[in-house]
């Protein structure tokens, strides 16, 4: 389905350097936090190993035949340390959870902005539902690595070590057997860690797959109910269902070979420490509270050496997840912004557009096994021509021509394969990869064919969350599109929240939205890209004088079909098949009875007069 | 029906009528789990008790008789071999009901939205809907598969329960007290915990509704070099999250120290109570031994309990969430037992070959009404009829409720109020009365997928009974079939991208033409076309003479061509008739095709 998904089950290991970057880059910045939680955690192990050293002199106090009162007094001291212990463990849980959250939290605004980041090439191929999986979905299997794993790793650790400290005082042979249990155990774990990684990624992927299929077609349910394709969508979710189930329960059965592996070496660790105690007991070395506690620690190691083993099925969880946001993270941008000391800013007011021999198509990456610059894979062949600042250019030509792929060359939403895009006129020209991209897109306006809303208030869906733009503006460009009506039929005004869908506004409803969206910048090139295309004439009327005041001033280029839109173009281009079919003013051609231009006029007329 | 778009919700029914449905899907895999789980919860972990105690016993000579230490540590590790053989068959069991569990709810949710008026189908963003597929889904499924955990348990605590009240009923009291505690306290946090997972829900459903939507227009986003601003929305959507997750763990950290401590005083207690009986010789270190090795499973015991209690709510929030989703659905809905097709071959794609029953010889609808929520737009009791072979065309400004009409009749939309009659017979489900051979939709903005171009347009239609290539050719779209990379073959991206604006348009218009429905409805088909395309594409439409055409248009070549235009002015019918009548008769067919004038005139 993806690119990025095509790498199968592959054994992938993940180095510990991997691991320890990103635990450090993430967790540096809330290092109060982490120190914290590092406290409570020592703490919290301490009181750990403290009770059954209660437990056992309990046991030898009773067997020695100790007053009721003593006893009790040691009893109460078991319950104290335990409560004490119980804070501690929900102090730790609370904090751990907070650092786990924070260091998440900027991951997924760390990967969400580099994916925003990068060219529309890689947003063709992958669906937002497949982003959710990966942005929301992939991270959330990281969080307890954050939250938990080299604390739970090391403090455990340090549990056992402490146990095995503690046992070789009552007992160096005790010790040694215990010391050598644990070590055993331990390697093996360590060498079971990745077992699992490469089924975890294939899990994670195929989640995606079918949660980006699930997102594409919930978007699409009025084409799929209307149309009858509600068996052959559901067939495809069946599909893509049943293969998430065969490699998860793959990914679940190799994860379990460690629970097995843990369960064994626990039942070894007590067979050891009962052989050990009952051979030191019958030697007279040890006391029957001693062998208890004996007994209890290996019994107490079992809960490390669980932890671990859980914390590295985690980290197997995660090592996937981890994959697979550097995977993410190491898509290259494309479009990469210019070096500080090459870039240019744009000057004010409107702007030259100049194209010199560009060619593009939208191969990615253009493919190895066939001719770089094969020509039928071009969507435009060196393409040149030179706007003036202030001119106002109609661009023609039948549906994929080109035209709108022109457009987005000049927003940088794609780079040109050749050739090169010069903005702002010369001397000197500024290269439009010597632009930064925000002083770019901030200086160019497009309306495009496709409107995007977000499910959220009104006042946010024009200005893109941008709070500074005071309310009065927004309302003052929706009255001069003739929104104003619309607008006060609305329950809560601005606040009123719209769907994603665009659901209770129709399609040249919206399409007004977008214009007031680039009314409220102000750009010295606009783009118009069919976008009155929706509206019925006398909406487009009601625009035409607005749309008039935006070009005034500033360079602009208007795809269209409508001839009537060309009316205020100063210069027309037709396209076809991504080459310049004619060229000029549009009075010039408008009069030359053999230009297509003219040609056209005439069919657009006969539209007029049949 | 409009009470149905608009009332409120309807409360879902007790979260354990739903699991009980899910536990009754595949009946004799869930016995087979609880077999498993009590073998491996309940069973062997009685045997290392006897073990340890036993141990002790013989070190102190208080069981003299019986197998000697070395020979019981020996059986430590035999009896873990074979819980480790139970292990594997038990974790292969498990997670075949887990996944099968959750395979059921998705599927259940996903074909019922699929049922439901195409225009309203969830509530909220996709995004916001794969919050509900993915993680209540997996929290219910999660739920059903832990639930027989507890069995096993259950089972083991009541063999402890008779051996420790064997050994010393005083002190079993004891430790068993602590649990009708942990029982109340959980009960009397319920309510708090439920408001906690609720928010965390929603906060969660924010924030991947907010990834769906940002990638879903992400070409905006940069174009409006929104960027920083949006991302600036998503830390703080992420914020309110963390908020929520830090508050749900808190509350489930505290209420599961209430249990663990409860159990710990037990132990204070077993270990003030045993001092008086072990100087008595009644209790022996054999017996503390198991005692506190019970007690370390009855902690767990009694936490799973009141975990699982807390639990069952968290899934009642999950299980309210998926039914909110579905709307207007009956309650079991989303538990209604049926195959999933995990195994085997896949269902075919059924497709209804065109016959006489199937033939139009008149569509009427009488007084469609339809309101959208919270706002006062939509039709008011707009009545039409469309002979067959008639071409209709709908026309009025912006909003006037040109699609909605559509929508509304087709089913895509419930309408509020009004009458549709098919050769004289009503239909009372629109929704599924209005689909292939009987009529065809080309929405205005069309939605494609990430498939195949081809794949795209049959969408399941058998290839060699439907004709493709008259499709292609009709909607005019031959020409750029060969120019795509791979022509049919080429994949189209996600929602279709690879294709331009008119492209897309045109590839909905063949998905809508290859079905060859008696009635054909399009909206606003060559917004996106140039004169040309649009002109050839008009053409092909009207050579297909047969055809019942309900089209919504401006266009000066439908509006001429038609039998009779509908002009809608908010919601209302304005006027209706031939266009020569109306542009006498009718002062805003007038201004509309007025408009088209200038439109092309101002050359």
């Amino acid at each position: 389905m993806s690119k990025l998904g095509s790498m199968g089950p592959q054994r992938t290991s993940i180095s510990l350097k991997a691991y320890w970057n990103l635990l450090v880059s993430y967790l540096r910045r809330q290092w109060l936090w982490v120190t914290l939680l590092a406290v409570l955690l020592l703490l919290n192990i301490g009181l750990q190993l403290a009770n059954p050293q209660i437990m056992r002199r309990f046991i030898d106090l009773t067997q020695a035949g100790e007053a009721t009162a003593v006893l009790l007094h040691i009893a109460l001291l078991f319950v104290g340390v335990a409560l004490l212990q119980q804070v501690v463990a929900v102090l730790a849980a609370y904090v751990g959870e907070r650092v786990g959250w924070t260091a998440t939290n900027a991951l997924r605004a760390d990967l969400a902005e580099h994916c925003v980041q990068l060219d529309m090439s890689f947003h063709n191929e992958h669906s937002p539902g497949e982003m959710i999986e990966r942005i929301d979905g992939d991270v959330t299997a990281l969080a307890s690595f954050f939250s938990q794993f080299v604390i739970q790793v090391l403090g455990n650790l340090l549990l056992i070590v402490g146990v095995l400290v503690l046992l070789f005082r009552e007992d160096w042979r005790i010790g040694l057997a215990l010391a050598v249990f644990s070590l055993a155990a331990l390697l093996i774990l360590g060498r079971l860690r990745d077992i699992a990684v490469p089924h975890w990624m294939a899990e994670r992927q195929a989640s995606a797959d079918l949660f980006g299929f699930l997102e594409e077609r919930l978007a699409g349910t009025e084409d799929i109910r209307a149309n009858g394709a509600r068996a052959y969508v559901l067939r495809g979710f069946y599909r893509l269902m049943r293969a998430q189930m065969k490699v998860s329960l793959k990914a679940a059965l190799m994860i379990n070979i460690l629970l097995n592996a843990m369960l064994l070496l626990v039942a070894v660790g007590t067979a050891v420490s009962f052989a050990v105690g009952a051979y030191l007991f019958y030697a007279g070395a040890i006391t029957i509270g001693t062998a208890y506690l004996a007994f209890h620690y290996t019994a107490m190691l079992e809960r490390p050496i669980n932890v671990i083993t859980r914390q590295m099925q985690e980290l197997q969880r995660a090592g996937a997840g981890i994959a697979r946001i550097r995977e993410l993270f190491q898509v290259p941008g494309r479009i990469q912004p210019p070096r500080l000391a090459d870039s240019v800013a744009l000057p004010d007011g409107p702007l030259a557009v100049t194209f010199e021999d560009v060619t593009f198509s939208y191969q990615n990456p253009p493919a190895l096994d066939k001719v770089p610059d094969s020509p039928a894979l071009n969507v435009l062949h060196d393409l040149s021509f030179h706007l003036r600042p202030g001119t106002v250019l109609g661009l023609l030509g039948r549906t994929g021509s080109g035209k709108t792929t022109l457009t987005r060359l000049i927003f940088r939403l794609y780079d040109p394969d050749s050739g090169a895009i010069y903005l702002g006129g010369s001397p000197p020209s500024r290269d439009l990869r010597q632009i930064p991209l925000p002083d770019l897109r901030q200086r160019v306006g497009m309306v495009t064919q496709d409107i995007q809303l977000f499910h959220a208030a009104v006042r946010d869906n024009l200005t893109f969350f941008d709070r500074a733009i005071p309310d009065e503006r927004v309302l003052q460009v929706i009255g001069e599109l003739g929104l104003g009506e619309w607008l006060r039929a609305l329950p809560q005004g601005l606040d009123t929240v719209l769907e994603s869908s665009g659901g209770g506004l129709s399609a040249g409803e919206a399409q007004l939205l977008a214009f007031a969206r680039i009314f409220l910048c102000n750009p010295g090139l606009v783009i118009l890209d069919e976008a009155s295309s929706r509206l019925d004439p006398v909406t487009e009327a009601l625009i035409e004088r607005a749309v008039d005041r935006l070009v005034q001033g500033r360079t602009a280029i208007i795809i269209a079909h409508r001839l009537g839109t060309l009316q205020r173009a100063d210069q027309i281009m037709i396209l076809d098949g991504g080459r310049v079919r004619e060229y000029g003013d549009r009075a010039a051609l408008a009069n030359d009875s053999s230009s297509y231009f003219y040609h056209l006029l005439q069919t657009g007329l006969e539209e007029v007069l049949a | 029906m409009s009470a149905r778009s608009t009332a409120p919700q309807q409360s879902p029914l007790p979260a354990w009528r739903y699991l009980w449905q899910l536990a009754r899907f595949r009946p004799g895999l869930y016995l087979l789990l609880g077999f498993f789980e009590i073998m491996f919860f309940g069973v062997t972990p009685q045997v290392v008790g006897f073990i340890t105690q036993a141990f002790f016993d013989r070190l102190t000579g208080d069981a003299p008789a019986g197998l000697d230490a070395y020979t019981l540590a020996a059986l430590v590790v035999v009896t873990a071999l074979a819980r480790v053989a139970f292990i594997f068959a038990d974790v292969a069991v498990y997670f075949n009901f887990r996944y099968t569990v959750a395979a059921l709810l998705r599927k259940n949710l996903f074909e019922y939205i699929l049922k439901r008026p195409g225009a309203r189908a969830v509530p909220g963003s996709p995004g916001e809907a794969i919050s509900r597929f993915r993680g209540d889904v997996d929290e219910v499924a999660f739920f059903m598969a832990e639930s027989l955990s507890l069995a096993g348990f259950g089972l083991f605590a009541l063999v402890a329960v008779v051996v420790m009240v064997g050994i010393n009923p005083r002190i079993t009291l004891f430790v068993f007290a602590p649990l009708v505690l942990v029982v109340v306290a959980a009960n009397l946090a319920m309510g708090g915990i439920q408001a906690y997972r609720e928010a965390l829900r929603e906060a969660t459903g924010r924030v991947t509704g907010f990834i769906g939507e940002l990638f879903g227009a992400v070409q905006a986003v940069k174009v409006a070099t929104a960027e920083p601003r949006m991302m600036e929305r998503f830390r703080q959507l992420n914020d309110v999250r963390q908020r929520a997750a830090l508050k749900d763990r808190l509350f489930n950290e505290l209420l599961g120290s209430v249990f663990r401590n409860t159990v710990n005083l037990g132990t204070g207690m077993i270990l003030l109570l045993a001092a008086q009986a072990m100087r008595d010789g009644t209790f022996t270190v054999g017996d503390l031994a198991l005692f506190v090795y019970y007690l370390g499973f009855v902690t767990d015991f009694i936490a799973t309990i009141g975990t699982k209690l807390a639990w069952y709510k968290q899934v009642g929030v999950s299980i309210g969430r998926m039914v909110r989703m579905l709307q207007d659905a009956p309650a079991e809905a989303i538990v209604t037992h049926g195959a999933i097709y995990m195994h085997g071959p896949l269902p075919e794609v059924p497709y209804v070959a065109k016959s006489e029953t199937h033939r139009l010889e008149l569509l009427q609808a009488a007084g469609l009404t339809y309101r959208y929520p919270d706002s006062d737009r939509g039709i008011e009791n707009v009545s039409l009829r469309l002979p067959r072979g008639a071409f209709t065309v709908v026309t009025g400004r912006v909003g006037s409720g040109k699609t909605t009409l559509l929508r509304v009749l087709l089913g895509l939309l419930p309408k509020a109020a009004g009458e549709i009659r098919w050769n004289g017979q009503v239909v009372t489900d629109p929704a599924s009365f209005f689909v292939p051979p009987r009529s065809a939709y080309t929405a205005q903005v069309p939605l494609l997928f990430s498939e195949t171009l081809r794949d795209n347009i049959l969408m399941g239609m058998p290839e060699e009974v439907f004709d493709l290539e008259r499709a292609i050719r009709r909607a005019a779209l031959e020409r750029d079939v060969v120019e795509l990379e791979d022509g049919l073959a080429t994949m189209l991206g996600a929602k279709g991208v690879k294709l331009s604006g008119g492209q897309r348009q045109r590839a909905a218009a063949a998905r809508m033409f290859v079905r060859d429905p008696e009635l054909l409805v399009f909206d606003d088909l060559s917004s996106a076309l140039d004169v040309e395309t649009e002109r050839m594409l008009w053409e092909r439409v009207f050579e297909m003479g047969e055809s019942t055409c309900l089209v919504v248009s401006h266009r000066r070549p439908a509006l001429q061509r038609a039998d009779q235009i509908i002009v809608l002015k908010d919601g209302r019918v304005e006027a209706q008739g031939r266009l020569e009548v109306l542009l006498e008769t009718c002062g805003e067919m007038r201004r509309l095709w007025e408009g088209s004038v200038n439109e092309a005139d101002g050359l």
